[in-house]
């Protein structure tokens, strides 16, 4: 059951799926109060607190994108990795266990009303909130191409996560599946193709999208949106940990993203 | 006497010589930087039931801040290097201030400034704008008039900041001070002499974070503050000396997460606490801590939150020598 703590955007969750998935990442479901599941959008995080709550250590929160949110059942899904500290605790809790999470936050992808077409361009655990997106995007009766890329085919996502009308084209760099090469290797061939092209992924996966979509597309059409990741504190805009450079300054990757228009971005 | 069934009295006036006073119902005080302007929070938890809370630190200019990254995780604590992004004294006081005036909860502005006659500016222009309760001087900056030496390092400088904004506003004034200072009593004592109604302590305290796959400071400012429960018993130790040495009223902060660490300063003789990176983490341990303090006090017989303070401080109230 979901537990709420007396704040508005904090509640303790029980653990009620762990399922292995991209090789050594977990699909983790909990059970979340109903405003927070019903809030939540694709794009959209959740920090969730990743120690034994008696220790200190690691102190800071983990964002996740929401993966998936299911209303009738009362759960969230993240999908985590095993990268660092926190990470790796978060994949090793069992089934029965209670998670402090904080969510759902965060500016989520925007879908114009009159967008019919939808690209997604995922890398690693950046295929989260692309899944999410995906799912939305099809039960409003859009169309959904959704190209990954990954190392191999094992840490690829399995075609059964995603609807059965989202077209699915994959890259791995070492053939074993798709295309041999890069996830952005696939993006030309749909940006004519496309409304709107929505990503996430590692920060080599976005330069490499940037480039290729300034060479390829006309005008300003597609636009892209990319969802970052940063390290982050308070998850809540406090901070100011967790900016991002654009033409309009610093902005948040917590409340003003983790969604930002890639052409609103300063590339360091 | 003393016997009492009713909560327990929290409130606590931080400026006690000051006519304008600083009356809080609770002594708990979410710190600088760590709370942005107040509204952040309030989607998390009830604002207004707090002692007080303190701003952002604002800049005489419009600052954008260090670049990426500025903060790194490190063992039960954390490092930062935002570099004060805010917008400016006057952006400030046009956008946060009525909000405030409207709020329950009294706001302390945190002033951050690279020579003297900065520090006295802004606190010039604060001195009657409705909705700003206070002023907490961060001395923890470079002071571009004596080759960048941080001015919380050297009593003199403390208390030349410290006279200038007392000159500048009748408001409660508190000064907070730098851990880096050789001897943090001397400057306490300093800025107690100048005009302080008030000390906080501590600010973060310098480190650094290397990335050894990168081969790199993990921070792009490569030097960060130190904060979190990893500096709490250095935090406890200077909370400690200082309320030993002053007669003015010490608000203590370093790493409190939880009742006990907050009784703990207490009891060194802090009249108040501010909390910051356990706020991050944890927006409810805020609400913990107002709710916990009270009744940590009526479950140990105490009918006020005085009783307890310096307790555990010899030196605590005595005339300092």
């Amino acid at each position: 059951m979901a537990t709420e703590l007396g704040t508005k955007l904090e509640f303790m969750g029980e653990i009620v799926r762990v399922e292995p998935v991209m090789g050594d990442s977990v699909l983790t479901t909990f059970v979340a109060p109903d405003w927070a599941v019903r809030a939540a959008e694709p794009g959209q995080f959740v920090q969730i607190l990743s120690r034994d709550p008696q220790s200190t250590d690691p102190l800071l929160r983990r964002p996740y994108s929401v993966y998936r949110t299911d209303i009738s059942a009362g759960t969230m899904t993240v999908l985590v990795r095993p990268y660092g500290r926190g990470s790796a605790w978060l994949c090793e809790q069992p089934l029965g266990a209670v998670l402090d999470v904080m969510g759902p936050l965060g500016s989520p992808f925007a879908v114009r009303p009159r967008t019919e077409r939808l690209l997604m361009v995922a890398g690693g655990v950046g295929a989260a909130p692309l899944l999410m997106l995906s799912e939305v995007a099809v039960r409003a009766g859009k169309q959904v191409t959704y190209l990954m890329g990954a190392q191999d085919a094992g840490t690829l996502l399995p075609a059964s996560e995603l609807p059965e009308e989202v077209e699915y084209v994959v890259a791995t760099i070492d053939g074993s599946m798709g295309h041999t090469g890069f996830v952005t290797d696939l993006v030309p061939a749909y940006l004519g193709w496309a409304d709107q092209v929505f990503s996430c992924g590692p920060e080599p996966m976005f330069r490499s999208l940037r480039d290729v979509v300034h060479r390829h597309r006309l005008g300003d059409r597609p636009d892209v949106q990319m969802a970052v990741e940063r390290p982050m504190a308070c998850g809540i805009g406090a901070c100011l940990g967790c900016v991002v450079e654009t033409r309009r300054g610093m902005r948040t990757a917590c409340v003003d993203g983790p969604a930002f228009d890639m052409d609103e971005l300063i590339w360091g | 006497m003393g016997m009492t069934s009713t909560v327990p009295d929290v409130s606590v006036d931080l400026a006690p010589s000051n006519p304008r006073e600083l009356v809080l119902r609770n002594p708990v005080i979410p710190a600088s930087g760590c709370f942005g302007y107040g509204q952040e929070f309030a989607g998390a938890i009830d604002v207004q039931r707090l002692g007080a809370f303190v701003s952002k630190g604002i800049t005489p200019e419009f600052r954008s801040g260090n670049p990426m990254l500025r903060i790194a995780e490190t063992p039960s604590g954390m490092l930062n290097a935002i570099g004060l992004q805010n917008p400016g004294i006057s952006r400030f006081i046009r956008k946060y201030p009525p909000m405030w005036a409207t709020w329950e909860v009294p706001a302390i502005v945190n002033i951050s400034a690279e020579s003297v006659e900065d520090y006295e500016m802004m606190a010039r222009r604060l001195d009657d704008v409705s909705g700003v309760a206070a002023i907490e001087v961060n001395i923890s900056c470079p002071n571009i008039n004596a080759g960048g030496f941080c001015f919380g390092w050297d009593a003199r400088m403390s208390a030349d900041v410290t006279r200038a904004v007392r000159r500048a506003t009748t408001l409660p004034v508190i000064v907070k001070l730098s851990p880096g200072a050789v001897d943090v009593v001397e400057i306490a004592q300093a800025v107690e002499d100048a005009g302080a109604d008030a000390v906080s302590l501590i600010n973060t305290l310098v480190g650094m974070a290397i990335d050894v796959r990168k081969r790199a400071p993990v921070l792009a400012n490569v030097t960060g503050g130190l904060s979190g429960p990893a500096v709490r018993p250095v935090a406890l130790r200077m909370v400690w000396q200082v309320a030993g040495a002053v007669s003015i009223p010490v608000i203590g902060m370093g790493g409190i997460s939880c009742v006990e660490d907050a009784i703990q300063f207490f009891m060194a003789g802090a009249s108040a606490i501010q909390v910051g990176t356990a706020a991050f983490a944890q927006p409810k341990v805020l609400m913990e801590l107002v709710d916990g303090i009270p009744a940590w006090l009526a479950a140990n017989g105490y009918a006020r939150l005085s009783d307890i303070v310096g307790v555990a401080n010899p030196r605590y109230g005595t005339e300092p020598d």
